[in-house]
């Protein structure tokens, strides 16, 4: 249920839905490049030949790429562009760079910085004149290189081209991405708006250089920040600061006036529109004068208070200090969903089915889209220009389905269901693998809630003797809605025996939830259930839900659902997830989960807080030997092998990740094991956020892949030993693939040993019968930065650390 | 032809001596002229002759009054290249549309053509243009302008030379420039053409002389031609418009760039923005309306305000007590069992409501066309939920 929303969240970019949607694109897509000049394979010896598979079913496979067709053979030339004086503005460097289009011709593709020419000028360097404003430019305009058209920088060149072409086809740039606001869709009912909007790059793969396009939607809410104040204003009926901050602070709001967004942070009560600034003039004006006079802009209300942004929250400006910009709520349009809008079924509901597409739909939409590209007659042009024509039709190829997989639960064994990658049936109606019962335990409830606590109580007492769990009764306790309720209650019966704390929660809270974790995993550790009563309320559903939360709390005490086996001996698998809070600036938190015991059914979960932006773990060292430990401790011998698998890397990390995060975990393995050559070690980078889409044809229409469909060939890259695995089942929409990268392997696993092993790991996620998009290990990573990210803020207890206490 | 060169950039150049500053920069102020025309007059359709990068253009968008916006100018590549952002619609415009509809059209051509799509304006201003038209093209300009285009008002703006000895050089103040005139030859001129084409003018500028210079007059010398109405009490702009319908069509201009404002008199984007208020207003209504019950439950003493008068007003809504009484005449806001219902007769007497539909019938059309669902079955009330959070959940 949760990784529903999760996935649609995803899909309308708001996974990440608090950071700046920054008007500039060129930061992504000058990242994504970084990567590409990262070649691991070199180093790889065993897969210097090929980094394909051949285990499995061969399936015909298309992906949303789109071949190059027609490379210039020619060569082009790169130009450096100096400016004396220094202009900072991009806008303004090209103005000044094409004021002299008839010497630099017009045909030319600049990044900013150079240029690209189809042909050479006749001067090594060029001096020209411009002028801009009141100041007279020098542009210095000199030879840097002849570029080959396969090269990497030159396809940097075509992906600006591309973005020009899609602004003359009139879509609108917003962050990285172009969006058609003429088909735009309102919800009324709800106060927001999609845009239907595309993202698109070109590079090298494999064989080919393609352009991979897909289609996203950006969403755009009818709400001010000034709604918002009036809103919480309206609950309590009376100003409460407080709440209103914690609404606001860390979200990103949209200027209608100037197309720009602020991060909000902090609300100034103490000035109003009728306070005054100085201009650039140096003249003093107040703010409701200011947006009358400059955007015909009318403040109603005078006695609102002002939001204070600091401005852009770049890494390399985080010690430069910045002067806060004030900004009148009432012109400040809300972005993103909120917690409320995310917990609203309806809100979700009508958003999955405007932007969920599947997969034929999907491709009538990129097919028009192609369509559109080709008939754009100044589009054309451009392209001519430069020599480049695209193939209307998907890229296809072969893929691999993988052999499904075997769950062993107990006596019993099953496979995961081919086209539902699912066991939720076959799980709930047998014994678990490995069973804690529930002998000491409270349940907490508030009094309006009792009913629902009770039924909750008949149905477990129903769902667990089929699991085989042993449940004795719990020791029933009445609170009230508060935190302090919750906390003073459980000081006073929580024993040294209490094996689990069940809660029922009215509402879904964050505060009490938050408040009731953060008890439960620091000061007092016990491992916890949160349940919202009004779950409760479905008589046909309950069931359901009383099994699930038996699993979880079976899983929380050290208990086992079912195993799977990876047939590979005496390793240790370790999944990192890093979680950021954007929101109030705070440290990053890693989550490094490890394997216990060999049947991967025990898990040892740590977190590492760093500074805020940080991705690369530093703490990883401590980690890793804290993990070697406890290894050593359950199986009384070290591990020979260790399986890294690294969720949660951004764009243009994977250089640094080579640089520091693989030495520092080799030079931890050197320091426990003292000789290197005693242990294999392999890591994988694991990538969730990507563009590329698979399809495979059944009966004449594009289908999503069934789940275990491994993709090795054409849109892999030649300089990196890597691979797709579509894991997943998805009830609707387009599945997404995952992207794994290994980036060194001392175990010398083969093509179909790691992709193999890989996709079993996905099939050990407790929370869920069923095969997920990530290992296990990472994703058990995530929920525990997650948990600690959002509600708890500190280091978890130790005891829990041998628990699965986050699912 | 928005700034010249030489006014802005030698000033930065030359000894602290003598160094005559504009602040703002000259260009600004006369764009700021402009602006007040706009605000003062409140023209519909407005040309910007020799637009250059279009930067008036940008700020006249602003405006309310305006509805049709039109540059012209001889260059417009590099413009495309920058400014076209900022002339079309952002994100902003269309969630927070315009009352009246937009459309920005420029066109690459020259201001001594004729091209008859720039008949009927109300205002065409030439900022810094003519001293840029050499003799022939000069003489033509008149002409076309005031006798073909002929718009309810004129204003032209060109460099004073009277000031220019101020300056430490004595050229003229851009290379392009094909005269500069001092403030006889200007007048002299305008007036003249004024009288031609039944036009008055009169005469101001920006730029301010310093104080010991106060006879060369401003640096920047404007002329403000009104078309002569026939009735000379009744001074309304918009007049020429349709006045030449017998022209025939002449199309010289070349199309380079054009953009349409969502605005309220689209229907699409008055339905938006209406069901929006709407749902914001009964939201609202509804949370007051769920807070007075919940007080009267727990039976605390009443406040010293009628309940009524407590559902209508709040905070951050700002009613004349004229509105309030009418709000309290109206039906009251109901719930029936996990419903809640707000009559279309009473918010129609919400200003942001009001201001976008004048009645309840209009109101009923359009809700029930963009949230049908949220209307009661007659059609007289808008529905919500009485506690919005009643329905099944993800549990955690």
């Amino acid at each position: 249920m949760g990784s529903c929303w999760e996935r649609l969240l995803e899909e309308l970019q708001l996974g990440a839905g608090l950071q700046a949607l920054s008007l500039k694109g060129k930061r992504g897509l000058g990242a994504i490049f970084q990567d590409q000049v990262v070649n691991t394979r070199q180093y790889l010896e065993h897969v210097k030949d090929s980094t394909t598979g051949t285990q499995g079913r061969v399936v015909k496979l298309f992906t949303n790429h789109f071949r190059v067709t027609s490379r210039p053979e020619l060569l082009t030339y790169k130009y450096n562009i100096d400016y004396m004086p220094e202009i900072e503005d991009g806008k303004v460097r090209t103005d000044l760079l094409c004021q002299h289009k008839h010497v630099i011709g017009e045909c030319h593709i600049f990044d900013g910085n150079s240029l690209l020419l189809p042909h050479k000028l006749q001067k090594q360097k060029t001096e020209l004149v411009s002028r801009w404003g009141k100041k007279i430019v020098k542009v210095t305009v000199e030879f840097c290189s002849e570029l080959k058209p396969t090269s990497l920088d030159c396809l940097r060149y075509y992906n600006i081209l591309f973005r020009k072409i899609l602004k003359m086809m009139d879509l609108k740039q917003v962050g990285r991405n172009y969006y058609n606001e003429n088909e735009a869709t309102e919800f009324l009912n709800h106060k927001l708006v999609i845009w239907p909007g595309y993202s698109t790059s070109i590079l090298e793969y494999e064989t080919s250089i393609t352009l991979c396009a897909d289609v996203n939607h950006k969403l755009l809410r009818m709400q001010t920040a000034y709604d918002l104040i009036m809103h919480v204003d309206n609950k309590s009926q009376r100003k409460d600061a407080k709440e209103i901050s914690k609404e606001l602070v860390g979200s990103i709001v949209f200027t209608k006036y100037n197309n720009r967004t602020y991060r909000v942070d902090a609300i100034n009560w103490e000035e109003t529109p009728r306070s005054t600034f100085k201009k650039s003039g140096g003249e003093e004006i107040t703010f409701v004068d200011y947006y009358k006079e400059q955007h015909g802009l009318v403040v109603t209300d005078l006695t609102q208070p002002l939001l204070v942004s600091k401005g852009k929250w770049k890494k390399s400006q985080q010690d430069t200090p910045h002067e806060p910009i004030m900004l009148v709520p009432e012109l400040c349009y809300l972005t993103g969903l909120t917690d409320e809008m995310r917990k609203d079924y309806r809100v979700m509901r009508d958003l999955a089915m405007h932007t969920r597409l599947d997969p034929e739909k999907r491709q009538h939409e990129l097919r028009r889209f192609m369509n559109i590209v080709q008939k754009n007659k100044s589009a054309q042009r451009e392209l001519q220009l430069w020599d480049l024509k695209f193939d209307p039709n998907f890229v296809s190829f072969s893929g691999r389905i993988m052999k499904e997989v075997r769950i062993l639960q107990g006596s019993r064994a099953f496979n995961s269901h081919p086209q539902f990658a699912d066991w939720s049936k076959e799980t709930r109606s047998g014994p678990l693998l490995n069973v804690k019962s529930l002998d000491h335990w409270l349940v907490l409830y508030p009094r309006r809630n009792y009913g629902a606590a009770l039924s909750l109580l008949q149905s477990l007492r129903k769902v667990t003797p089929t699991m085989g769990i042993a449940m004795r009764d719990a020791k029933m306790l009445e609170v009230n809605d508060t935190v302090q309720s919750y906390t003073t209650i459980l000081e006073n019966h929580v024993s040294s025996k209490t094996q689990m704390v069940l809660c029922v929660l009215s509402s879904d809270r964050k505060d009490l939830y938050d408040g009731i974790k953060k008890y439960l995993c620091v000061n007092c550790p016990i491992p916890s259930q949160c349940v919202v009563a009004r779950t409760l309320d479905k008589p046909q559903t309950l069931m359901t839900i009383a099994t699930k939360i038996a699993q979880q709390m079976n899983c929380k005490m050290g208990g086992a659902l079912w195993k799977v086996e990876t047939g590979l001996r005496n390793a240790m698998f370790v999944g990192i997830d890093c979680f950021h809070d954007i929101v109030n600036r705070r440290k990053s938190i890693a989550g490094f989960v490890s394997s216990v015991n060999q049947e991967l059914t025990q898990w040892f979960s740590q977190c590492v807080f760093q500074e805020a932006g940080q991705e690369l773990v530093s703490g990883l060292k401590a980690c890793l030997e804290a993990a070697l430990k406890l290894w050593y401790k359950h199986n009384l011998f070290l591990p020979q092998s260790i399986i890294v698998y690294r969720d949660g890397v951004g764009d243009g990390q994977l250089q640094a990740l080579i640089e520091h995060e693989v030495p520092q975990i080799r030079s931890s393995l050197k320091s426990v094991y003292g000789d290197e050559s005693k242990v294999r070690l392999t890591v994988v980078v694991v990538k969730k956020r990507i563009n590329t889409r698979f399809f495979a044809e059944y009966q004449g229409r594009l289908q999503n892949p069934l789940p275990g469909t491994v993709i090795d060939v054409e849109v892999t890259k030649r300089q990196w030993y890597d691979f797709f695995i579509v894991s997943q089942s998805v009830k609707d929409g387009t599945v997404t693939p995952t992207h794994y990268n290994v980036i060194h392997d001392t175990v010398h696993f083969t093509p179909d040993g790691i992709q193999c092993l890989t996709y079993r790991l996905c099939h050990m996620y407790y929370n869920l019968s069923g095969v997920i998009r990530v290992p296990a290990p990472c994703h058990y990573a995530h929920k525990l930065a997650y948990l600690v990210g959002q509600s708890i803020h500190q280091e978890p207890h130790y005891s829990l650390a041998s628990r699965l206490f986050y699912l | 032809m928005e700034k010249n060169s030489m006014e802005e950039f030698q000033r930065s150049t030359v000894p602290r001596k003598n160094v005559i500053e504009f602040r703002p920069p000259l260009y600004k102020q006369r764009y700021f002229f402009v602006k007040d025309i706009v605000n003062q007059y409140k023209p519909k359709k407005v040309a910007d002759l020799g637009c250059g990068n279009a930067t008036l253009l940008c700020m006249l968008k602003f405006h309310s009054c305006v509805q049709e916006l039109v540059g012209v100018d001889l260059l417009m590549d590099r413009l495309l290249d920058w400014n076209s952002d900022k002339l079309s619609p952002s994100i902003g415009d269309h969630l927070g549309p315009r009352d009246l509809d937009l459309s920005i059209v420029l066109y690459r051509g020259s201001a001594v053509e004729k091209d008859s799509r720039l008949l009927g304006f109300d205002l065409i201003t030439c900022i810094e243009l003519i001293e840029h038209l050499d003799s022939e093209d000069l003489a033509k300009f008149p002409e076309v302008v005031f006798g073909y285009f002929s718009p309810g008002m004129v204003v032209i703006s060109t460099p004073n030379s009277d000031f220019n000895p101020l300056f430490p050089a004595s050229t003229f103040r851009n290379s392009d420039h094909k005269f500069e005139w001092n403030q006889t030859q200007f007048q002299h001129w305008a007036s003249n053409v004024a009288k031609l084409y039944s036009y008055t003018v009169e005469f101001t500028g920006v730029g301010a002389p310093p104080p010991w210079a106060k006879h060369v007059g401003y640096c920047t010398q404007i002329g403000i031609f009104k078309k002569k109405q026939p009735d000379p009490g009744s001074w309304i702009l918009a007049k020429p418009t349709g006045s030449r319908i017998s022209e025939p069509e002449e199309h010289v201009y070349q199309v380079v760039f054009t953009a349409s404002f969502p605005s309220l008199q689209q229907k699409h984007f008055l339905l938006f923005v209406l069901c929006t208020e709407v749902l914001k207003e009964v939201e609202a209504i509804r949370q007051k309306y769920v807070w007075i019950m919940k007080r009267k439950e727990s039976s605390e003493p009443e406040s010293e305000e009628d309940t009524d008068s407590g559902l209508v007003r709040r905070p951050g809504l700002f009613l004349t007590d004229a509105q309030v009484a009418q709000i309290e005449k109206s039906p009251k806001p109901y719930s029936v069992g996990k419903r809640f219902y707000v009559p279309l007769k009473r918010l129609i007497g919400y200003p942001k409501v009001n201001r976008l539909v004048a009645d309840v019938s209009t109101l009923r059309t359009l809700l029930a066309e963009g949230i049908p669902m949220r209307l009661n079955r007659a059609h007289t009330s808008v529905q919500i939920d009485l506690d919005p959070y009643d329905y099944p959940h993800d549990y955690r």
